[in-house]
């Protein structure tokens, strides 16, 4: 069935549905910035142009959230190639012009804790935890499979479990 | 489902990300709209770039159409000269660029036959 505020190029995706998980996919395109809201916005209406143009077309297979999700995250990897690529040449060549990201301020251990996981499991531990997906759906995001998925969200949770107890011991 | 201890880190994880990144999302609406005005760009530039594309591919064939067609005759000197090589160690012959056609050395003058053979 086709709702009345679908979008011309991708029939399966409506406006109004695209508007429910706005908040999560903007969470989601966010960490995939290292929090820079701008680039993350750049990142969400990108995704939403590749959505209208029909460039990355949903056919139902998945939840249209974790399809959304893939776009943000293909769209990243690719957008940060580029970027890695050119920040290695000036830091070969004029490495007084690299400035180092800004971290989000870290005022409690559980954000430090989950910061400092490996980016993998950090990403497995964000979708599930925060983003409300399935392991099966965050692995389809992450692009692994269920099993190296599952892998990594047991190693994440055990990390963060010992890290919280660390941090809760010192304080 | 998600174990008590599961959800108790995930509580903790939420209210962590409230509190360090997920505070300003920006409106949908606002947003919506610049990807809309971006996706419009989009198809404004690829529009013009088919229309130049199209203008160049049509002045070309109109070009190649008005230009004279080649002659398909060959000068026959123009290809004597596209054939002819000079050997790299004729310079160490005494006579440089002999033509071997018009000197070539008469070694058997003669087809008489001088007793009972060929000379």
């Amino acid at each position: 069935m086709r709702d009345n505020d679908a979008l011309d190029n991708n029939p399966h995706v409506s406006r109004s549905a695209l508007e429910a998980i706005h908040s999560q996919v903007f969470g989601w395109a966010l960490s995939r910035c290292d929090f820079d809201h701008a680039t993350a916005e750049d990142l969400m209406q990108q995704a939403y142009v590749e959505l209208l143009s029909g460039n990355a077309r949903f056919n139902n297979e998945s939840s249209l959230k974790t399809f959304v999700f893939s776009v943000v995250q293909n769209l990243a990897r690719s957008r940060f190639r580029r970027i890695s690529s050119r920040l290695r040449l000036i830091r070969q060549y004029r490495p007084d012009r690299v400035t180092e990201p800004v971290e989000p301020v870290a005022d409690d251990g559980v954000w430090h804790a989950v910061r400092a996981l490996p980016a993998r499991q950090r990403d497995i531990i964000e979708l599930v935890f925060c983003r409300e997906l399935t392991i099966e759906q965050a692995s389809a995001v992450m692009g692994v499979s269920i099993g190296t998925g599952r892998v990594h969200y047991e190693r994440a949770k055990k990390a963060l479990r010992s890290r919280l107890q660390h941090y809760a011991e010192e304080k | 489902m998600m174990s008590e201890l599961d959800e108790a880190l995930r509580e903790q994880l939420l209210h962590a990300w409230r509190q360090n990144a997920g505070r300003q999302v920006p409106s949908f609406d606002q947003s919506w709209q610049a990807a809309a005005k971006r996706h419009a760009a989009g198809r404004r530039n690829y529009r013009r770039f088919a229309a130049v594309a199209a203008i160049t591919a049509a002045i070309v064939i109109t070009m190649n159409v008005q230009l004279p067609a080649e002659d398909p005759f060959i000068e026959v000197a123009d290809l004597l000269e596209t054939t002819y090589w000079v050997a790299p160690s004729d310079v160490l012959l005494p006579h440089r660029e002999f033509d071997i056609y018009q000197d070539m050395p008469v070694i058997f003058e003669s087809t008489k036959p001088a007793g009972g053979t060929l000379l």
